[in-house]
């Protein structure tokens, strides 16, 4: 008896979802294909989207590859067959010009408008159809405001920094994911534009805490910029260094926000940057999540880099209303924002955050 | 005993000490590892034994373990379970956001006062006890393997998580800014060694394993779960309620994937999607490196601390000596491998 009622409630379960089925249902126009749900940034960007789209008379269907391409280029393949009207595509790999090619491919075809954001692909794939741009951000800029406030504050708090007063800050650096190009520059220039700072100043640069480490970072292994990566490594590094030995780490530099929560998380956990008066280790980190704008209030952490993620979902809304609307032009009413010149790709800025 | 051995390996000719030598080496070789592989992360940082450092592979080993030992379970019935780094997920965000502190700007709801602890964890030990029950009982009223059952509840319980992180004013941000009682609760210390702190967690684990070891070893409940394991006709004959066993021990389970949420969400902070994420996966590899063999019905607590320490060690080991991390996979992978093949033959020799 139980065996039979069990398909029946099934199919209610099914049917119903389908009726309440959320952002705009079957006959959606606007096709929006995320790299994964769980991305927190991304959520934020997802959530305002839908608002301007919606406010703009739009309607729109939201999909999650859940980090998988393969998955993607279906959902993308299916929303065409579907009757799509505008393609928007938050793409999953970014290593590589293939996946973003076949997209431009499938999109130039069904003669679809197609926008990439956040996630970048190279200008040749853009510049391959008319009717395709991008809205993103310059990859390394990120990494070079962490840099520089990184250098900024250094210099204004050195000898409170330098814990053991042997004139080199030495740091540790969470990357969020291997091969990624944001994690790939957010690495490389923090560091670097930090040390250009201190070095024009006289002073040493800074030094990784563990010299038999030959990467100079440690990464999330799941590639998912993980607060829990972040705080393992962390506890770990702390067992051997810390303030008994006269090695205790002075800076961390974080990926993003998320990584500098679970870093923090460890370092509270040793008696550290519990605000008030307990020592305080800067750290550093990008995004400006709610979380990381309260951890700098409270004197917790030091530094974010601000993505615009309302900034990004307005030009992309606008994009996409260029781009159903008869003769406008896709890129129309984009001149106040910054366009690179040679190529349909609009680059939101970013800004350090401080408190 | 031990005389005993000695005089009966006093006994054997050549040819058989041999082979008794060998059969010992092989039989222990993870033992033999570990120490191996503790004297040369020693020799190659001598901080590694220090206090702080070993605080830090127990209170690491703590946090996986409860997860570890619940699916455990699941395997001695020659089962297996996918679904449980997902349930830590909505458990730690579950427990994240009901234990918000009041005045944090982005609580996920903010009409919603910090609850007791105590609410909360009977809260998230409900849910996990709830979709264990769901596993348990799909498993063995429609006798599907668990593979299928709980590859399926991971997923209904993933999209539950992404749901949940929508709502309120939450946006699918990740939820921190706990109430201080909580982390204190969690992360707090009552007992110094060396001078560093032993997390709180550390003690509530270890009192969860000494239940666990009551459970497993001196119940009712726990000979049956073994007796279904090693074969469930032969249960089934001899009066065993089989549908209840299974559903009681993935219910079991469940709640430990809860209590390893509680700890996590305070532990790490900041909890989104992404926490729990492939947790099973450590949790699996580390049942089984210590003996609770896939072929069902064997295991026992002290293999699956054993496990899941190892597993630690290697993480804590390798980033001593600064070694790429890309090495990890492969140093795991094969440590899974070896220990597998060792359980397998021991398995056969019996046969």
């Amino acid at each position: 008896m139980k065996l039979r009622i069990l398909p029946l409630l099934l199919a209610l379960l099914l049917v119903a979802t389908s009726l309440t089925a959320c952002g705009g249902g079957r006959d959606a126009d606007v096709h929006v294909f995320y790299y994964t749900f769980s991305d927190t940034y991304v959520s934020s960007v997802r959530s305002t989207l839908g608002k301007q789209l919606s406010d703009a008379d739009l309607s729109y269907h939201d999909y999650d590859a859940n980090g998988n391409q393969t998955t993607q280029t279906e959902q993308i393949r299916t929303a065409i067959t579907k009757g799509a009207k505008a393609l928007l595509v938050n793409i999953v790999n970014t290593g590589s010009d293939d996946a973003a090619k076949e997209i431009v491919e499938l999109a130039k075809n069904a003669g679809i408008p197609l926008i990439f954001f956040n996630r970048e692909v190279s200008d040749s794939v853009i510049s391959s159809y008319d009717a395709c741009a991008f809205v993103g951000t310059r990859a390394e800029e990120a990494g070079k405001l962490q840099g520089e406030m990184i250098g900024e504050y250094l210099l204004q708090n050195y000898s409170k920094a330098d814990l053991n007063g042997d004139g080199v800050i030495s740091y540790i650096l969470f990357k969020g994911e291997e091969g990624n190009n944001e994690a790939i520059y957010r690495t490389k220039y923090s560091v670097e534009k930090a040390n250009e700072l201190l070095m024009a100043a006289g002073k040493q640069p800074l030094r990784f805490y563990d010299a038999s480490n030959q990467n100079g970072y440690h990464v999330d292994q799941n590639g998912q910029w993980s607060s829990a990566a972040a705080n393992d490594y962390m506890t770990t590094a702390l067992a051997s260094h810390n303030a008994a030995n006269g090695n205790m780490i002075e800076l961390v530099i974080c990926n993003n926000d998320s990584m500098a929560e679970g870093a923090i998380s460890a370092l509270n956990a040793a008696g550290y940057n519990k605000g008030g008066d307990s020592t305080a280790i800067p750290v550093f980190g990008v995004d400006a999540t709610e979380a990381a704008k309260t951890l700098i209030k409270d004197g917790k952490m030091v530094g974010t880099v601000q993505q615009d993620a309302a900034g990004m979902a307005g030009a992309l809304a606008l994009l996409t209303s260029n781009a159903l609307s008869d003769g406008k032009e896709l890129m129309a009413g984009t001149e106040s924002l910054p366009v690179d010149e040679t190529v349909r790709k609009i680059r939101i800025p970013y800004a350090k955050y401080l408190g | 005993m031990k005389i005993k051995i000695i005089e009966k390996f006093k006994q054997m000719d050549e040819r058989e000490k041999k082979i008794y030598l060998r059969e010992l080496l092989i039989n222990n070789s993870l033992y033999i590892f570990l120490v191996a592989a503790i004297i040369l992360i020693e020799i190659a940082n001598p901080r590694f034994l220090s206090w702080p450092s070993i605080i830090n592979i127990i209170s690491l080993s703590a946090a996986n373990l409860p997860i570890a030992l619940g699916i455990a379970g699941a395997i001695i019935l020659t089962g297996t379970d996918l679904s449980a780094g997902r349930i830590v997920g909505l458990v730690a965000c579950v427990a994240a956001a009901l234990l918000q502190s009041n005045d944090y700007l982005g609580k996920m709801f903010p009409s919603l006062s910090t609850m007791p602890i105590i609410v909360v964890l009977l809260i998230v030990l409900a849910i996990g006890a709830l979709i264990g029950a769901i596993n348990g009982f799909c498993t063995a009223t429609f006798h599907l393997h668990p593979f299928i059952v709980t590859l399926s509840t991971q997923l209904i319980v993933y999209g539950g998580l992404l749901l949940f992180l929508m709502i309120g004013n939450n946006n699918g941000q990740s939820l921190s800014g706990l109430a201080p009682q909580y982390t204190n609760f969690i992360k707090g210390s009552f007992l110094s060694l060396g001078g560093t702190p032993i997390p709180n967690y550390v003690w509530y684990v270890l009192l969860i394993t000494a239940v666990m070891w009551v459970v497993w070893n001196k119940t009712t409940f726990g000979k049956n779960m073994f007796a279904v394991g090693s074969n469930p006709d032969a249960a089934n004959v001899s009066g065993v309620n089989v549908k209840r066993v299974i559903i009681l021990v993935f219910m079991l389970a469940g709640i430990l994937y809860a209590v390893t949420g509680f700890i996590e969400a305070a532990r790490i902070g900041s909890n989104s999607a992404n926490t729990g994420l492939n947790y099973e996966l450590d949790a699996i590899a580390a049942c089984v490196i210590g003996g609770v063999s896939f072929v069902g019905g064997t295991g026992r607590i002290g293999g699956v601390i054993l496990g899941v320490v190892l597993l630690r060690l290697i993480f804590v080991g390798l980033t001593f000596l600064g070694i790429d991390a890309n090495m990890q996979y492969i140093i795991k992978g094969l440590i899974i491998l070896i220990a597998c093949a060792i359980d397998m033959r021991k398995y056969l020799v019996r046969k």
